[in-house]
């Protein structure tokens, strides 16, 4: 049953390595999530590729939270608390200019909102919303 | 009439070894560009051989594009022979290794496999018949399949993200490929001296790529639009994105 048949939000929580090992696992989780808010594949994939690339930011050392809230249509997607670093950086719009590709740019095209929030000892957490495109 | 096309032939070998010496010992881009171009249709051919077992066969095109290069790149222009012939041992053999090395038969389920196969058509067919993006329920519905299944088969396909991008383009299954028409607008993309941005590491990558990151994250176009603009599936755009991606990060790393 869908989070839209249920419509109810629901939770799911994680705590995986950063090694490259487990990408594949947390895109099938983000998979299995976009399924149950009934994204379509091309925002499922927008999502994968957002958390994808947020962790190859992070480096491959240590592990990582994510959590997902997700209803109809919709999945919010918190990730950390992890090192600032270069992360930090990555998330930089550069000025406007359209010439760089950088994480921010990114993060812009593939979903609908992101953004950084401080957690304790100087981390931080970035959040990111994805919204399915509206279905017949 | 056969006469003429070996004629034909002899003119196209001639073309070739100008393009070669231009790019050895002129060091000319452009030539290098050429000849990848004017060698896919041999790719196409040689991939054809290696399709039904279990790898789409865009992708398995582009492993024998990586071959293509390192014949042009390794050609030495003092010997007689064309460059097909020396290509087609190279494209041959990166597409053996790259079927042995990911032990593609092995390690995945062959109904996995044959389901990857099947995944890239079926998306681009729903999303022309519902006129929006197929969910995984779907597509698991289309393909007389469950929506784990689906998952699974598209996490196998993103098994290859580690693929070199060395090569040039993938094609589609026509003759001409219309990725070859695109590039060179990308001039843009390759100035940037921030180490937080990819730009640096977009030169790496072949043109093709470049303007598909460039119509993705510049003017914003859903995969669903680039796919038609250059005649793959939107499986395949997305494939190319995330390798594009994963190689320019890997680039700023080394």
């Amino acid at each position: 049953m869908s989070a839209e048949q249920r419509g109810a939000v629901d939770r799911v929580e994680i705590d995986a390595p950063l090694d490259l090992a487990f990408q594949g696992v947390v895109r099938l989780v983000v998979g299995g999530i976009a399924e149950q808010a009934n994204f379509g594949f091309e925002a499922m994939d927008d999502l994968q590729l957002a958390i994808e690339r947020l962790l190859a930011e992070t480096g491959s050392e240590g592990r990582v939270k994510i959590s997902f809230e997700f209803g109809d249509g919709v999945v919010r997607t918190r990730i950390g608390p992890l090192r600032e670093g270069r992360l930090a950086a990555a998330l930089q719009e550069t000025n406007g200019d359209t010439a760089t590709l950088s994480l921010a740019r990114i993060l812009s095209a593939v979903v609908d909102s992101f953004g950084v929030e401080p957690a304790t000892d100087g981390q931080i957490v970035v959040r990111l919303e994805k919204l399915g495109l509206p279905r017949p | 009439m056969r006469d003429h096309s070996q004629a034909g032939r002899a003119a196209r070998q001639r073309e070739d070894r100008e393009l070669l010496r231009r790019y050895h010992e002129g060091g000319d881009p452009r030539a290098r560009e050429q000849l990848i171009a004017r060698h896919l249709p041999l790719v196409r051919s040689l991939a054809r051989r290696y399709a039904g077992r279990g790898e789409p066969l865009e992708d398995i095109e582009q492993v024998g594009s990586i071959g293509l290069i390192k014949a042009i790149d390794r050609f030495d222009i003092e010997r007689e022979v064309s460059l097909a012939t020396y290509a087609t041992p190279n494209i041959v053999g990166e597409i053996k290794r790259h079927f042995r090395d990911k032990g593609w038969a092995i390690r995945v389920p062959r109904s996995l496999q044959e389901l990857n196969a099947k995944m890239s058509g079926a998306i681009d067919d729903l999303t022309a018949r519902l006129g929006h993006s197929p969910s995984v329920g779907e597509i698991a519905k289309s393909l007389g399949t469950t929506n784990e299944e689906v998952l699974e088969a598209l996490e196998v396909g993103s098994a290859y993200t580690a693929l070199s991008l060395d090569a040039g383009p993938a094609g589609s299954d026509d003759d001409s490929d219309p990725m070859e028409t695109i590039g060179g607008e990308d001039a843009e993309f390759e100035r940037s001296e921030d180490r937080a941005t990819l730009s640096p590491a977009l030169a790496q990558l072949p043109a093709r790529e470049r303007e598909i990151l460039r119509m993705r994250f510049e003017e914003g176009l859903p995969q669903t639009q680039i796919a038609e603009r250059v005649g793959l599936s939107q499986m395949h755009v997305s494939r190319l994105i995330r390798r594009s991606l994963t190689t320019m990060r890997a680039e700023l790393d080394e």
